[in-house]
């Protein structure tokens, strides 16, 4: 059942720069959890959920933000390291130790140099469990297809010239207690076990969770001063606010602050 | 054989050319993280390694601008003002990013008088195993690779991603259930992220390895940016933060509570003004580093936050209050909900979900079967029964959950580490020496690692 915020007095309604939010007041107890989540389009598009409304410059105050939270060393802030420091031994140390860059010119060296590499042309058409797609900084495979078949939907079983099955899976069929289940997954493909072995670290920034599933919960949203819900939306920056008393303070503090 | 190696541990023979043919029989074992370097010296003719053979070291050189002194790793201890001080960490997003200040810590940490008794060490005598964050950058790890070489000297060397040596751990199963002990599913949650690392008879399965932005850090600089917002400005006051943190935050165990403790520390809005509830409600009463270094939390009194807005205490010490309601349970909420900050991935849960949909299910069921958490946050109360009771909700029914937390979640993978240099014979495979370094080069070495 939806849950509207109203405020005790009718002249806070009509303060001018706010909306109010509908709150669907998520009740995941009230949600089965479906075991088939896992199966969802977990690589669709980065899209805002639950409120479509987020304008990209809201995204990219919101970008601002995280990275701000998530940053190791504040640039303005230069520490000197204490003592004389040994000469470097070899130019590969000098050069290494006198870089200045952060984290962050690192990895878009990386993203650069793999956009170039899928310009290029490729030699094998398909890398195994090829992750790189299109676009080097992102994941476009579709999970969906990565999962290997259920007991029911698997129908080629492997030939009978491959080698053995790994030992999990004979140490599997001795264990009394799952084996009991008949719907025991079936035996590990040798040649798929091999690929995903040998497969090559994801480039970091490909290596991000998903965002969560378009069909779970909608994003929760908090009064940006106090943490409560939030349930009234600041016009001019998309933050949330309880009531008239954070709603004063956002505005004297926070807001677009990260604009 | 075995009796040059002792020889060599015991007396280096400087300049000696054996020293340069056999290994050394003693190995820096050195797990570089963010926040904290863990560090210690396993010889192969010691006994089995232990936790107690691990030194933590704040990985960081400090500045103070009260005492004007500049503190290098180790030398934190001595500090007795952690007021407005200022941090340079060598480690971004897990990996080494600045040789300048990383070199500085090593050299003071392992070398020279600075360095602590158990610590110190001759690079040329000695091997170096050191472990690493997964999707490091292939020209991070080249510097690294150049500098231990180059500028160390190091005798032999190895690098390798942390967590995998965790499946050299004994494991201990549940004594109902033989399991694979091919299947490790590791959890790493810590200072600079948080990693999951599907393990397949102790190889790193990579395809499979997801991260969550959120750790340590984040839920740190998140709770000095609300409590900045919300009490006074601590924006220069991180070590104080991460302190708190680390004293009074808790994991709700469902949403219900979460609701239900939002509800209790709310303190209503004009003409519906409510009593937050003191259960859940701390004060904590700030260092003022000139009685006390470190602060403490106490339950909740209404009456001093008033008397802080106004009146101090005529008589006795002066007290600053930072009252922690919501803050407790709503920063560390991040690793199960990022989104609630914005962060666009799915939580904790969601994440191992992706990293097992990678897998063959007969996979899947083992490394659900040997689930294992290390990282300062599974110390957070509340984590681990968070954790399990939403991946119960996840799972299908019939696969078997064993989800447990390391003994020692910050020294974990040293350990496994340090377990692995123990054993010579596993050692001997994996360490490349700095006369093939020197012969082939840097990329010939980047390629033996990325295949070990
Ligand atoms: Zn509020
Ligand atoms: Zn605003």
């Amino acid at each position: 059942m939806p849950h509207v915020e109203v405020l005790p007095n009718s002249t806070a309604s009509i303060a001018p720069g706010w909306t109010y939010v509908v709150d669907t007041g998520y009740d995941p107890s009230k949600v089965a959890i479906n075991p088939k989540n896992k199966k969802r389009a977990a690589a669709q598009p980065r899209a805002p959920r639950g409120d479509g409304e987020l304008t990209s410059r809201q995204q990219l105050a919101i970008a601002r933000r995280i990275a701000e939270l998530n940053r190791d060393n504040d640039p303005k802030q230069a520490i000197e390291i204490p003592g004389k420091s040994a000469v470097p031994k070899t130019q590969n140390a000098r050069r290494i130790i006198q870089y200045q860059r952060q984290i962050k010119h690192w990895l878009d060296d990386e993203e650069a140099q793999l956009a170039q590499l899928q310009q290029a042309p490729q030699p094998r058409a398909a890398t195994t469990l090829s992750r790189l797609g299109a676009h080097p900084s992102r994941r476009t495979t579709n999970l969906i297809t990565s999962i290997p078949p259920t007991p029911s939907e698997a129908t080629t079983p492997a030939p009978p010239s491959t080698p053995a099955p790994p030992k999990a899976q004979s140490e599997l069929d001795d264990e009394p207690l799952l084996s009991v289940d008949t719907s025991m997954p079936p035996p590990v493909n040798p040649a798929e076990l091999q690929a995903l072995l040998s497969s090559p670290p994801l480039p970091y920034a490909a290596s991000y969770a998903a965002p969560p599933p378009s069909n779970g919960p909608p994003r929760r949203h908090f009064c940006d001063n106090c943490g409560y819900w939030g349930s009234i939306r600041c016009i001019k920056c998309g933050a949330r606010v309880c009531g008239m008393e954070c709603k004063e303070a956002h505005e004297a503090t926070r807001c677009l602050k990260w604009a | 054989m075995n009796d040059d190696q002792d020889y060599t541990a015991t007396m280096p023979p400087k300049g000696s050319k054996r020293a340069s043919l056999a290994a050394p029989s003693k190995t820096l074992v050195l797990d570089n993280g963010g926040y904290t370097l863990k560090a210690g010296i396993v010889s192969s003719a010691n006994s089995e390694p232990s936790y107690d053979t691990c030194a933590v070291i704040p990985n960081c050189i400090a500045r103070s601008t009260r005492d004007r002194r500049t503190y290098v790793a180790s030398e934190l201890e001595d500090c007795k003002d952690f007021g407005e001080l200022a941090f340079r960490r060598p480690v971004e997003k897990g990996f080494i990013v600045n040789w300048e200040a990383q070199k500085a810590i090593w050299d003071h940490e392992f070398s020279g008088n600075s360095a602590g008794d158990g610590l110190r060490c001759d690079p040329k005598e000695t091997n170096l195993l050191l472990t690493e964050r997964p999707n490091c950058p292939k020209e991070l790890q080249k510097n690294c690779d150049e500098i231990v070489f180059e500028q160390f000297e190091f005798a032999a060397y190895h690098r390798s991603i942390g967590p995998v040596f965790n499946a050299y751990h004994p494991f201990e199963p549940n004594s109902l259930f033989s399991l694979p002990q091919e299947c490790l599913l590791l959890i790493d949650t810590s200072y600079s992220d948080t990693t999951v690392l599907p393990v397949y008879n102790g190889q790193l399965i990579q395809a499979a390895v997801r991260r969550l932005t959120v750790g340590g850090k984040l839920l740190t600089n998140y709770l000095k940016e609300l409590s900045s917002l919300r009490h006074y400005n601590m924006m220069e006051e991180t070590y104080l933060l991460n302190e708190i943190k680390e004293a009074v935050s808790f994991i709700v165990p469902s949403y219900q509570q979460f609701e239900k403790h939002l509800e209790q520390t709310w303190k209503g809005r004009v003409g519906d003004k409510r009593a937050v509830d003191p259960s859940i409600v701390l004060d904590y009463v700030l260092p003022d580093y000139e009685h006390s270094i470190h602060g403490h939390a106490r339950p909740h009194d209404p009456a001093q936050s008033k008397l802080r807005r106004g009146l101090q205490p005529q008589q006795g010490p002066k007290e600053d209050l930072l009252p922690l309601g919501n803050e407790r349970f709503a920063v560390p909420e991040l690793l199960f909900n990022p989104s609630d900050i914005g962060i666009e991935e799915s939580g904790l849960p969601g994440a191992i979900m992706e990293a097992l949909s990678v897998l063959p299910e007969a996979i899947r069921v083992g490394m659900m079967a040997n689930v294992v958490v290390v990282g300062g946050n599974s110390l957070i109360p509340g984590f681990m029964e968070r954790l399990d009771s939403e991946l119960r909700a996840l799972i299908p029914s019939h696969y078997l959950l064993n989800l447990t937390r390391a003994e020692d979640p910050i020294k974990h993978t040293w350990l496994g580490a340090a377990r692995f240099a123990s054993q010579p014979e596993r050692l001997k495979e994996v360490l490349v020496s700095k006369a093939e370094y020197d012969e082939r080069g840097s990329a010939w070495l980047a390629k033996k690692f990325a295949n070990t």
